[in-house]
């Protein structure tokens, strides 16, 4: 396993962000953001496309300047220090931007240069990480012909050659098939255990749910919540969530309108192919549902109370599922930004 | 931090660019035989049988030039690509400075528009037997003609927000330039006021040096045009390296 960069005092915060804000023109992408990643801790920043997450991660990376406020990175100011902020952290974007025309080992090595490590020190550790991440078969092959697995497994390779303290994984799973979207999730829990402090952004709910200590939930550039993903599923203050299943041959998203009528029906959405409605009274909501849908000629093939879930939150929170909610121009503007040219 | 350290960072970026060119068989072969072609379909004149040797004498130092400008605004615009594919943010996320980033770019663009002049130049040589009495000097001006063709393609890179924008940017300064330049016909012989337009252009200060150097007419020509490409080397790049700037410290 890799061993980490050692520092004798390890800070209690890896990662400040204070009033951290960008606008694009007038365009405001993230909002006054506030939030810190205690040591050795997996955080994960929660958020649908185009709600500020891949800005944020990148001014916390050094790549892009705020407009206002800043981040402490190590104990180093983005704005004062960006190199210093660089050096201590490994970024795995949300695209494996790799050098296709060039092998993995030539990738490596070009990385390594960058980083300034010394000739031997960068073969050693180029051995090491396609040991671990199993691509030292292929080592020599262009990039351009490896699956999107081995890309991703390179990319995080790559991120991990100057033995950062802090690792930013921007969707680090976003496109994979499962095999290798669970492998990946893997490696994420191991480099953990090492004692690497990992920030990860997501529009995936369980995958927070799963890997993060603790949770930022992010909505149109503002930080909505803040806590582990246990508090947050119980900030759905008293509010229980019920799974219905219905028999009509017509696809279930055609009852969402008719149920949100009910009354005691707070939210209603569709989850894995099950109409699942939020409410603070089901006493009240269950036989107001059960009648609208006999109305309405519908038959319940299964009903069933729930355990409040991170997405129940999130809804509960901002008023939308993270999967459903189509972008908006301006939400996909703010996706574009960052990689066009002159602004 | 080594104080030699963000040279070494603009070398090594420098060599990525080229090696990622190189590695690419298609591409070296694509963007040699554009002015391989060129050479070759220029070489037969109107009225006259076989290749024109005369004329050959007159084309090849301006699709040396020309080949200098196709290659190093080429290699400078690979950063759009770098762009689009997200490679750049690779580049942006090491501890590298806006500056080292911006010369590394500006040297790969240099050294591919010279090696791909001297591909020309060789293959005018072996093909046609057209020969330089001075190559020193020959290869002096195309690096300056590469570095002013590579601030032009910084500032494409720059103005640019994706690849297919840059392609056509290029191809509005690359094209009217090829026939203004004086490559394929003298300048003089432009009707007005063509010839005041090719002054305004870089290609017909090297092609104009190195024609010059071939025929081994007056050198005092060679150094005003060799003064020349270096007032257009640091405009250029001057701004094409603001522009670039502004989008590295966004």
């Amino acid at each position: 396993m890799l061993v980490i960069w050692k520092r004798d005092k390890p800070l209690e915060n890896a990662i400040e962000v204070k009033e951290l804000t960008k606008f694009y023109g007038s365009l405001l992408a993230v909002d006054h953001i506030n939030f810190e990643v205690k040591g050795k801790e997996v955080f994960g920043l929660l958020g649908p496309n185009g709600a500020g997450k891949t800005t944020t991660v990148r001014m916390i990376c050094g790549m892009l300047r705020p407009t206002s406020g800043t981040a402490i990175i190590s104990g180093f100011d983005i704005s004062q220090k960006p190199q210093e902020v660089k050096r201590r952290i490994g970024l795995v974007p949300d695209i494996s931007n790799l050098f296709g025309e060039l092998s993995a080992r030539v990738n490596l090595e070009f990385m390594g240069k960058l980083y300034g490590l010394d000739k031997k020190t960068r073969r050693q550790r180029i051995n090491q990480v396609l040991e671990l991440f199993q691509l030292k078969e292929r080592q020599n092959d262009k990039v351009k012909y490896y699956s999107k697995g081995m890309h991703r497994r390179l990319t995080i390779a790559a991120a991990l050659l100057h033995q950062p303290e802090i690792l930013v994984m921007d969707e680090p799973t976003s496109g994979l098939d499962a095999q290798t979207a669970r492998l990946v999730r893997e490696i994420i829990t191991d480099l953990n255990k090492e004692g690497r402090t990992i920030l990860l952004t997501t529009h995936q709910i369980d995958e927070a749910d799963r890997l993060a200590q603790r949770v930022g939930i992010i909505d149109r550039g503002r930080l909505i919540a803040l806590n582990t993903p246990e508090q947050i599923k119980n900030s759905t203050e008293g509010m229980r969530a019920l799974e219905i299943k219905i028999l009509d041959g017509i696809d279930q998203q055609h009852w969402i309108p008719i149920i949100k009528e009910a009354e005691g029906v707070d939210k209603v959405f569709l989850a894995e192919g099950k109409i699942r409605i939020l409410s603070k009274d089901l006493a009240q909501a269950i036989p107001t549902v059960v009648n609208l849908v006999n109305k309405h000629g519908g038959k319940i093939e299964n009903i069933s109370v729930v355990q409040p879930t991170l997405e129940d939150a999130f809804i509960n929170l901002t008023g939308k599922s993270i999967r459903e909610e189509p972008m908006s121009k301006e939400d996909y503007l703010k996706t574009r930004l960052p990689r066009s040219g002159l602004r | 931090m080594k104080p030699l350290m963000p040279l070494m960072h603009s070398v090594w970026i420098a060599e990525n660019d080229l090696r990622q060119s190189f590695m690419s068989v298609r591409h070296v072969v694509w963007s040699l035989l554009f002015p391989i072609f060129m050479l070759f379909t220029f070489s037969f004149r109107y009225g006259v049988s076989g290749p024109d040797v005369e004329f050959i004498n007159f084309l090849i130092p301006g699709i040396v030039a020309m080949t200098a400008m196709f290659g190093s605004t080429n290699e400078t615009m690979s950063i759009v690509w770098d762009k689009s594919m997200g490679v750049f943010d690779r580049i942006l996320a090491a501890p590298v400075s806006s500056t080292s980033i911006i010369v590394g770019k500006t040297m790969a663009g240099a050294v591919m528009g010279v090696i791909s002049a001297l591909v020309l130049l060789t293959i005018g040589n072996i093909v046609f037997g057209v020969s330089f009495a001075n190559i020193s000097i020959v290869i002096l001006i195309i690096l300056l003609a590469s570095f002013s063709f590579t601030g032009i393609g910084t500032i494409i890179s720059g103005l640019a927000s994706e690849p297919r924008e840059a392609m056509m940017l290029s191809n509005l300064l690359r094209f009217p330039m090829m026939f203004l330049g004086g490559v394929f016909f003298p300048t003089e012989a432009m009707p007005m006021p063509l010839p005041y337009v090719a002054k305004a252009l870089p290609l017909t200060y090297a092609t104009e040096a190195l024609r010059a150097i071939q025929t081994g007419g007056n050198i005092s020509v060679v150094f005003i045009d060799a003064a020349v490409l270096l007032v257009y080397t640091f405009g250029t790049m001057l701004l094409g390296s603001q522009i670039l700037m502004r989008i590295i410290t966004r």
